[in-house]
């Protein structure tokens, strides 16, 4: 089965400073994969770059593909609408709107194979979310903001989605939730890209880890080989301590 | 050595720019172009100084010009002063209203700060077209001859050729004034101010007051040559402060490049040129001053001069193999 | 003084002063903008209407559509040239090519149009409604009538329809927008056409008050600075009222005191207010 996403040779620039450089990474259909490492390693970078994206204004070069067609030239919100869906750390809602307009943004036809959610099936994700509906972006809580982010990329019908941190700031039983829809998602058929610093959460749900440092994969493997490995122990200590 | 050759080599240059209208032929439309290009190259120079160094663009500047004619205008005609103390007048005049404007604009930034000088302007239009103090909507007209008396000699200018001396002596004044400015610790603090204020801050440099002091130097250039603008024209009005001095030094400002310390002469030599001797008439001209405005900031960061370089580096380069493809699609 | 008669004026003068700012008003909010080429299209509005009437023939309703249409024309040049300044946000170069744009733009009216005054007559500007001592034109009751439909139908295009959505997102936060599928540049020439529209209409409605000449445009910028300034940056509602107390100052002031020097009174009043409270300006709407 040929994978969903391929990336080749994807290097960013900061200034002149190479913050990032991974020779392939591929997702497959229905596959999650967990980016680990410390602060600095580049998870966010990586994240960013493979969807065009960034707050900043990196240099990237490399191929990205989705679903076998190249996307590198298209422009992020282009990419967007093929089906590649960020949703990024720190601000990821619309803080002047309510929930409910928040999500209003859909796409309606996608093409063959994708399937936006509908907002009714979004608040029956994150029960939550339809309690707050009528609420302010601004006036959600990290874990709302978190859901409301992920139900954003929803419906725009993603195929892969990439979660930047999305368990940052929570409470350990919210960590769980969040990631326990995120699990729910692959069951849908889709592929994620999950980027955490909660090393011991992430890798209940994922089925491979990547472990970036100093912007390079350093390790690779799926899970379970992963789970007992120091080096993910060592991450996983290094986050707690960071 | 290297100093001395450079000392006398801009020796020879401010000699020789004295000999640029006789080189032209010496006609007195040429040597009237030439005393204009001093006077709004001088006006420009104070501009340059806010949006170059300073890095926030005055709108406000026109009101320096105008404040250094009218302060001419109604000395020489109601007081009888004469050139030098009507010169004395206009720098402190317009001292006065950059201390006023500067006060006033000191904590803003950007298109604020720029809207606000802008008012400044559009108020002082409106000041000057209604107040008869200032001659009303008929200007001010009678300005007397540039005449100098000192004892033994005396020096009258009656043509264009005649102001000439005066008004290249005032532009190499300025451009001395601008460069030492450039060399000088207030200048050094504007460029810090104006490339990271958050350092400049730590460095122990206030910005605030940097602005203001910046402000106190530009302010008089401007006016300097709204002082002899009066003289030359020997007849001022509201129209100081219509938009076409401040595209002029607009323009002239940002159409060579920025910090190079003959760009502003060159951009007004430029403008000035085509209008006064590649004329196709006042409406024609406008459009042909804005475009360069426009041009030259939208498809020439950093002017005519910063393109020629960026040229000039790519074909040295481009016989380099090892060029990447650099890719940054969409993080706009 | 005729104190009702200088109500009705200070309405009418806000109501057209609102009009004439609505544009930039949603330029700043939502696209982080200024225009300083918009008091020529205001001057541009108003002369292709009358050329459309006065030259061509047409009636009142046709010229105001094709004053809109120059309108957005317009828009779509300068943002096609800016774009590059845009997506950077360039906003000192984008001040300064506007400037330049409205500089060509009384270039290319006076060659079009003349230097000299027009009237601009409307089917309403000739009629005349005296109610006891007070004096109006049916073109000043026109004025408020599109004014406050115009306010109205912004409010609601902006509170709940879909393009309304996109554009409080890009003013929120234009790169986050980019992830939500917007395509932010679309949204930019919207916007400039936008601006450019409702300042030619404005023109085309508010012009027939004076004569029209190919000088004006300057003066407009400011009024529109003002009542932007003044209601809150990016604020469809406060526009609305700064308008309206901007013309009712005016109107008052040149009863009171002098006609010539409501600018610089107007002025004075902007002043304090931004020395009163310089973080007002800051507060950038939707900023979370």
């Amino acid at each position: 089965m040929s994978a969903l996403l391929e990336v080749r040779d994807l290097k960013v620039r900061y200034g002149g400073n190479l913050a990032l450089s991974v020779g392939a990474l591929s997702l497959g259909h229905g596959e999650i994969i967990g980016v680990v490492g410390g602060n600095g390693a580049g998870k966010s970078t990586l994240v960013n770059a493979v969807a065009g994206w960034s707050r900043g204004a990196p240099r990237v070069e490399g191929s990205v593909q989705l679903g076998g067609r190249d996307i590198s030239a298209l422009p992020t919100h282009r990419r967007v609408r093929e089906g590649l869906l960020l949703v990024p750390e720190g601000k990821l809602i619309f803080g002047t709107m309510t929930v409910e307009e928040n999500l209003a943004e859909g796409i309606d036809d996608p093409g063959e194979g994708r399937k936006p959610y509908s907002v009714e099936e979004i608040y029956a994700l994150f029960p939550r979310l339809a309690e707050r509906r009528g609420h302010l972006g601004s006036q959600l809580s990290g874990g709302e903001r978190q859901m409301l982010g992920i139900g954003r990329a929803l419906r725009l019908a993603p195929r892969a989605l990439l979660l930047d941190e999305p368990s940052i700031g929570l409470a350990p039983k919210l960590v769980r939730t969040v990631l326990q829809s995120v699990s729910d998602l692959r069951a849908h058929g889709l592929s994620v890209l999950l980027v955490e610093q909660n090393v011991k959460a992430a890798i209940e749900v994922v089925d491979r880890v990547l472990l970036l440092e100093r912007g390079q994969v350093v390790l690779e493997g799926t899970a379970a080989e992963m789970r007992n490995n120091p080096r993910i122990a060592e991450a996983y200590l290094g986050a707690q301590r960071a | 050595m290297a100093t001395v050759f450079g000392t006398i080599a801009v020796l020879a240059l401010a000699v020789a720019g004295f000999f640029v209208p006789a080189a032209f032929g010496g006609g007195g439309a040429v040597y009237s172009a030439c005393v204009l290009i001093a006077i709004f190259a001088v006006m420009a120079y104070g501009l340059d100084l806010i949006v170059s160094d300073l890095g926030e663009v005055s709108l406000g500047h026109p009101v320096f010009f105008a404040s250094g004619a009218y302060a001419t205008a109604l000395l020489s005609t109601e007081a009888g002063l004469s050139p030098v103390l009507t010169f004395v007048a206009s720098l402190a005049v317009a001292m006065a209203l950059a201390l006023l404007v500067g006060f006033i604009t000191l904590r803003l930034r950007e298109f604020v700060f720029s809207l606000v000088t802008y008012a400044v302007t559009v108020v002082a239009l409106t000041l000057a077209e209604n107040w008869s103090a200032l001659g009303g909507s008929d200007g001010i007209a009678g300005i007397p001859l540039f005449t100098v008396d000192a004892g033994i000699a005396s020096f009258r200018a009656v043509t264009d050729r005649d102001l000439w001396p005066v008004a290249y002596g005032l532009l190499l004044a300025t451009l001395w004034l601008v460069s030492a400015f450039r060399r000088s610790r207030l200048g050094n603090a504007a460029l810090k101010v104006h490339l990271n204020p958050r350092l400049a801050t730590m460095s122990g440099i206030d910005p605030q007051k940097t602005r203001l002091m910046v402000f106190l130097v530009s302010a008089p250039m401007t006016a300097a040559a709204g002082w002899l603008y009066a003289y030359q024209r020997a007849y001022i009005s509201a129209d100081l402060l219509s938009p076409y001095f401040l595209i002029l030094m607009l323009t002239a400002v940002v159409i060579i490049g920025r910090r190079l310390l003959l760009a502003p002469l060159m951009g007004v030599a430029l403008i000035l040129v085509q209008e006064k001797f590649f004329s196709f008439g006042g409406d024609v001209d406008r459009i042909i001053l804005g475009c360069a405005l426009i041009v030259s900031l939208a498809f020439l960061p950093g002017g005519i001069a910063g393109t020629a370089r960026a040229l000039a580096a790519r074909i040295r380069r481009s016989d380099d193999p090892a060029r990447t493809n650099a890719k940054n699609e969409g993080a706009t | 003084m005729n104190l009702g008669q200088q109500i009705l004026n200070g309405l009418v003068l806000g109501h057209s002063y609102a009009l004439i700012a609505i544009g930039w008003t949603v330029l700043l909010g939502v696209a982080r903008l200024v225009n300083f080429a918009h008091g020529q299209m205001y001057m541009m509005g108003a002369f292709v209407a009358w050329m459309v009437m006065a030259k061509v023939g047409l009636p009142y309703p046709l010229a105001l559509v094709t004053s809109v249409l120059a309108g957005v024309l317009i828009g779509f040049v300068m943002q096609e040239v800016m774009l590059g300044l845009t997506l950077r946000q360039d906003l000192v170069s984008i001040m300064i090519v506007t400037l330049g744009f409205g500089y060509v733009l009384h270039g290319v009216a006076a060659i079009a149009f003349g230097s000299t005054g027009q009237i601009l007559d409307t089917p309403f500007s000739t009629i005349n409604v005296y109610w006891n001592d007070i004096w109006f034109t049916g073109q000043d009751l026109f004025i408020i009538a599109v004014t406050v439909a115009f306010f109205i139908a912004l409010q609601l295009v902006l509170a709940k329809s879909r393009l309304g959505r996109l554009a409080r997102m890009v003013a929120e936060d234009p790169k986050l927008a980019i992830l939500a599928g917007v395509d932010v540049r679309r949204v930019y020439f919207g916007v400039f056409a936008f601006q450019g529209a409702a300042v030619a209409l404005a023109g085309a409605i508010v012009g027939p008050r004076t004569p029209i000449l190919t000088s004006m445009g300057f003066e407009e910028v400011i009024i529109t600075f003002f009542v932007v300034v003044l209601g809150g940056i990016g604020s469809v509602l406060g526009s609305y009222l700064a308008g309206l107390s901007l013309g009712l100052f005016t109107a008052f002031f040149g009863a009171l005191v002098s006609p010539a020097y409501t600018t610089p009174a107007a002025f004075l009043v902007l002043i304090a207010v931004l020395v009163l409270r310089p973080g007002g300006l800051a507060a950038k709407p939707g900023g979370a």
